[in-house]
């Protein structure tokens, strides 16, 4: 059996082997994250059957857990690591010839750390081990917002930094104070002795840890970094921000309140928090003239969705919930790379310079629409199966706040109907002004990356029933507490 | 097997016309014509059968299955018979246009989608296609490009989503509530479902329905769709794809709830079918209104689209046989005559080179005599005179409303009816009637492949108006499988007591007036030849196109009714959509820009946490 502790080592050595890489020749280091996401991709596709009988626990330093940092290879991570190793090989193939001018190797091997930090926090066991991997992340993503080193990148990153040191700052505080409570920093361990303590001591370290890392999921009101900083990075790392460092985010809330915490009744605030995310980026995306600060906002609506979803905490909704994660990762990379390249045609950001793109560029225009379907939810695309699920978890809590709350959900995708179709036509119908309509394609290399991207939205859309069922073990490992805790502390 | 294989044969000969058109696009043509004739046959082979089937595979744990039934069939049938005429008027009037490859891939695939919604044996599956049908359509609306199209495609995308996610939360409720959403199986259950639970699910299926089905106040998306649509398409949406509508009705009403069920929901006089039938009231009146304010070819047709649509209902909220039957025949009779009227409006927009414009037209007669004899049918079955398809069916729903005892409704039908005839002239008398204008001297006659499409539903009209036994029986067949009597019928007519209709009797009648008319022309008549213009001036002298009899037609009564004839569900939803976006130019403002602000909200985040915590302690 392959060992989970690869999906981490493997791509880490890559990454400060870079400019070694470099020294032999320049154009080397650009295959390397495709060669690391390739390898993970396999090593994840090769795991998951095993996980989704048991969980693996890696242990590193021979000592049995409490005692030694633990990786908890369980389905969710195991999942999490393939759609990170395959968002990030799709990427990186786009990355080939999107990335050609600034500090080349420097962008690659920040990619790969950032990759390595997003999949070190979903296999990790340990919230100490969390934190770094996700400070990893987060600085690796800091440096990438600032690419082009232009006024506006510098600008969002800046702002990025600042909220997401406060972010870490009080994530840190939380980690501390639960080290102070229990003297151990092993998920599981905390995860058992949690009851022991008196509510209040508990509370604080979760506002703390409930803060710290909703700054990075993009929660509503700690998501004003996104979308500056993703309207201001190089298309691909966009792609990357958007379809996984805040679901990464996402993800550790989550596994914070589910398993560490089993703070089940903080559900029904995040439910209004996911409504209320998601009421506010459909709308702020709704007024924007500028194409990837529009699809920044759809971002936030998303999570703001997914969030809805984790947050009524049934086996459905919960697979609804990851499944809407894969739909987001999947189309609004999509969206991204096919932005990227017709904002590098036209030259400009704005949705109304656009237009006429359909005869432009179509088959990038193309991609475009089956994102823009997908994250709306139309069938046959993937976004249905997710939507579906998520509608139908609601309604089964049979409750009328729940059906109530659903509404305003959906009053959201409405919105968010409305601004992507809106696109859509511009691509379309509407005449470009100046310039005469040639057909050019977009590179080889980014139109593989979307194809590939294409392929999986109209597939898993049409035949949602393996990744489905997958997905629902995965909630249960998610939902499941207590088998948390024995596998890890048998 | 038969009904998977005209599904696929639907959806592939779309794909596969788009990879033609991309070899040669008179290959594309011809496989298009094949493809849609292929399915005419097809579903003409299964005229009679009735069985529902499992589909080897389904979503997310629920099973397909199609289902084929005199219901789906009559749907069937109108979809593909218009679909084939469609394309092959196409042929000229895209001619020479941009991107037809993909204007006759949307238009098989938008057939073959509501082909899916038809046969469909569950809703899931109904639901997607109808989803499908819905962003497909939305694809072709704006095709033709400029605002008017585009802003008509995002109003149209914009009300059918509202209505899609409606239906998907009445199809998940149903889901949930009884673990299966097979149409059959639901029927049964329904039966034994919670007041509340229906009327949940009935409001959410009527949004959808109504909305498509553009009665008011959700007609808003028609108007705009029908006329900035290229014309062969407007005829599919106009006689087709609005039914997908009535479709849902009957599912919904007929097939899943039934009789017993839709009296329960009933509060003293405000039942489900009587709200209905005062919605197609409203509808009819207020489209004859607004119709007769359009200067346009194609929106008096989209109006009187909108308007049809309440005779439909209602004849079919009435639920006797004889409504029933007129409602169910009416879509049939609208399909054939608003289609032709479409590919008239076509016509004449295609030779004198785009104009729709009423004012601007006039005096086509002699020019293209096709096309009059088209228009000059199809009004007559839009208004319903005798002789016409359009008579037989109002006038069912006029008998059964009357029978019925329902007078003010009955009223309301008749209202509209005089409304039709005011536009209905006004249409023919200002393009074919009148003046030339000199611009358009020298218009062609119509093609020959749009010729006869056109000569095909002029046919149809008279068939239909001479000899309703013949559709009245499949009506009958539709009528019967939703559970209600059928009627008595000979090919003439119907024969029994509740309420006679023989057309022999009247054609003799119009035969002898026609006679007398003629005959009174003949002896007493002295007429002599003029000049149009002569004719116009009383002789005197005038300069040629100055004067335009088809200038401000109605201006006295458009100055009448204009100011209390507002579309107020328009300018409400436009208002609505002004609104959303003011208020996300206001949300947006929470992303000041400012960073201090963003680590403020941050802490405030926090400080609202511990607050509640503190406050009420529910952690």
């Amino acid at each position: 059996m392959v060992s989970p502790v690869l999906l981490i080592a493997v791509p880490l050595g890559l990454a400060f082997a870079m400019p070694l890489i470099a020294l032999i020749s320049r154009r080397l280091p650009r295959f390397v994250p495709l060669v690391a996401c390739a390898f993970n991709l396999i090593v994840a596709i090769r795991l998951i059957p095993t996980v989704l009988s048991a969980p693996v626990i890696q242990r590193i330093g021979g000592f049995s857990p409490p005692f030694c940092i633990n990786l908890f290879a369980g389905p969710v991570g195991v999942m999490f690591a393939g759609l990170i190793a395959l968002a990030g090989l799709v990427i990186a193939i786009y990355a080939l010839s999107y990335i050609r001018t600034g500090p080349t190797v420097r962008y690659h091997m920040l990619y790969m750390l950032l990759l390595v930090g997003a999949t070190g926090v979903v296999l990790t066991g340990d919230v100490f081990n969390l934190f770094v991997f996700f400070e990893v992340l987060c600085i690796s993503s800091y440096a990438l917002v600032a690419y082009f080193g232009d006024r506006n990148g510098l600008e969002a990153a800046a702002k990025y930094l600042i909220q997401g040191a406060v972010g870490s700052a009080l994530l840190l505080m939380g980690i501390g104070l639960l080290y102070g409570l229990f003297g151990t920093l092993n998920m599981a361990d905390i995860a058992s002795r949690i009851g022991s303590v008196s509510d209040i001591s508990v509370f604080v370290p979760l506002a703390l840890i409930v803060s710290g890392l909703g700054v990075e999921a993009a929660i509503f009101p700690l998501n004003a970094w996104l979308p500056d900083a993703h309207s201001s990075a190089p298309s691909s790392i966009s792609a990357i921000l958007s379809g996984i460092a805040i679901e990464v985010g996402l993800y550790a809330v989550v596994r914070m309140i589910f398993t560490v915490f089993g703070a089940t009744s903080i559900f029904m605030f995040l439910l209004f928090l996911g409504v209320l995310t998601v009421l506010m980026g459909e709308l702020c995306a709704f007024a924007q003239t500028n194409i990837k600060r529009m699809l920044a906002y759809s971002s936030i609506g998303q999570i703001g969705l997914i969030v809805f979803a984790f947050a009524m905490a049934s086996t459905i909704s919960l697979a609804g919930g990851l499944f809407q994660l894969l739909t987001h990762t999947l189309s609004k990379a999509l969206l991204f790379l096919a932005a990227g390249y017709m904002i590098h045609r036209s030259g400009s950001m704005e949705i109304s310079s656009l237009n006429g793109m359909g005869r432009r560029m179509p088959l990038t225009s193309l991609a475009f629409s089956f994102g823009a379907f997908s994250i709306v939810g139309l069938p046959p695309f993937i976004g249905f199966p997710s939507k579906f699920l998520i509608v139908r978890s609601a309604l089964e809590k049979q409750q009328t706040l729940f059906t109530l709350l659903l509404g305003f959900v959906l009053l959201g995708t409405l919105v968010e109907g409305a601004y992507f179709f809106r696109v859509v036509q511009a691509i379309y119908f509407k005449k470009s002004g100046d310039e005469p309509a040639s057909r050019s394609l977009a590179p080889a290399l980014p139109l593989i990356s979307m194809l590939i991207l294409a392929v999986l939205i109209i597939f898993v859309g049409i035949y949602p029933q393996p990744v489905a069922d997958a997905l629902s073990t995965a909630a249960s490992d998610l939902l499941d507490r207590a088998a948390y805790i024995g596998s890890v502390l048998r | 097997m038969m009904v998977e294989l005209l599904l696929i044969v639907a959806f592939g000969g779309s794909l596969l016309t788009y990879v033609l058109g991309k070899l040669s696009s008179r290959l594309r043509n011809g496989f298009a014509l094949l493809n849609a004739l292929a399915l005419v046959i097809m579903i003409g082979m299964l005229y009679g059968q009735e069985f529902e089937r499992s589909l080897p595979f389904g979503f997310l744990g629920i099973q397909f299955s199609i289902r084929m039934n005199m219901l789906s069939w009559f749907f069937a049938a109108t979809i593909l018979g218009i679909g084939l005429l469609a394309v092959l008027y196409s042929f000229r009037y895209m001619k020479g246009k941009e991107r037809l490859d993909y204007y006759y891939f949307t238009l098989l695939f938008i057939n073959a989608s509501m082909l899916g919604t038809v046969v469909a044996g569950d809703l899931l599956s109904f639901f997607i296609f109808w989803e499908m049908m819905s962003w497909s359509t939305y694809l072709l609306i704006s095709l033709r490009g400029g605002g008017k199209a585009i802003f008509a495609g995002i109003k149209y995308i914009i009300m059918s989503l509202v209505g899609s996610l409606a239906m998907l939360v009445a199809i998940v409720s149903l889901y949930t509530a009884f673990g299966t959403v097979d149409i059959g199986e639901l029927a049964v259950h329904m039966q034994s479902a919670s007041l509340g639970l229906a009327l949940l699910v009935v409001i959410l299926f009527s949004i959808t329905f109504v909305i498509i089905n553009a009665l008011w106040p959700f007609h808003t998306w028609l108007p705009d769709a029908h006329a900035e649509a290229v014309s062969p398409f407007s005829a599919i949406l106009s006689a087709v794809l609005v039914r997908k509508g009535l479709y849902g009705l009957f599912l919904l009403m007929y097939v899943i709830l039934g009789f017993s069920f839709l009296d329960r929901l009933a509060v003293g006089a405000i039942s489900f079918s009587n709200v209905l039938a005062w919605i197609g009231a409203i509808t009819i009146v207020f489209a004859a209104f607004r119709a007769l304010l359009q200067n346009d070819s194609k929106r008096i047709l989209a109006w009187s689209t909108v308007g049809q649509g309440g005779y439909m209902v209602l004849g079919v909220s009435v639920a006797t046989s004889m409504g029933m039957a007129g409602g169910t025949f009416h879509i049939l009779n609208h399909c054939i005559y608003i289609a032709l009227l479409f590919f008239v409006a076509g016509a004449i927009e295609h030779r004198t080179g785009g104009i729709r414009d009423l004012d601007s037209l006039g005096g086509l007669i002699k020019k293209m005599p096709v096309a009059f004899v088209g228009g000059l049918v199809g009004i007559f079955g839009l208004i319903g005179l005798p002789l016409t398809n359009g008579f037989v069916s109002k006038w069912l729903i006029y008998k059964s409303l009357i029978l019925e005892g329902r007078p003010f409704l009955a009223f309301a039908a008749f209202l509209g009816t005089w409304g039709t005839i005011l536009y209905g002239y006004k249409f023919i008398h200002n393009i074919f009637l009148g003046q030339l204008p000199d611009e358009l001297r020298d218009v062609k006659r119509v093609p020959f492949t749009m010729a006869v499409p056109i000569m095909v539903l002029v046919v149809l009209v008279f068939l239909f108006g001479v000899l309703p036994g013949i559709p009245l029986s499949v009506v009958n067949q539709v009528g019967t499988y939703m559970g209600f009597e059928p009627l008595d019928l000979n090919v003439w007519g119907i024969p029994s007591e509740s309420g006679t209709l023989n057309v022999v009797n009247l054609l003799a009648a119009i035969a002898v007036a026609g006679f007398l008319v003629w005959l009174l022309f003949k002896t007493l008549g002295r007429s002599t030849r003029v000049d149009q213009s002569d004719n116009y001036a009383a002789g005197a002298a005038i300069p040629r196109g100055r004067y335009g009899f088809t200038r401000e037609f109605y201006a006295p009564l458009y100055r009448i009714v204009s100011p209390y004839v507002k579309d107020f569900p328009d300018a409400l939803f436009l208002w609505i959509a002004d609104r959303t976006k003011a208020l996300g130019g206001m949300t947006r403002k929470i992303y000041s820009g400012y960073v201090g602000s963003y680590v403020m909200y941050i802490v405030l985040f926090l400080a609202a946490l511990v607050f509640v915590q503190l406050t009420w302690s529910p952690w």
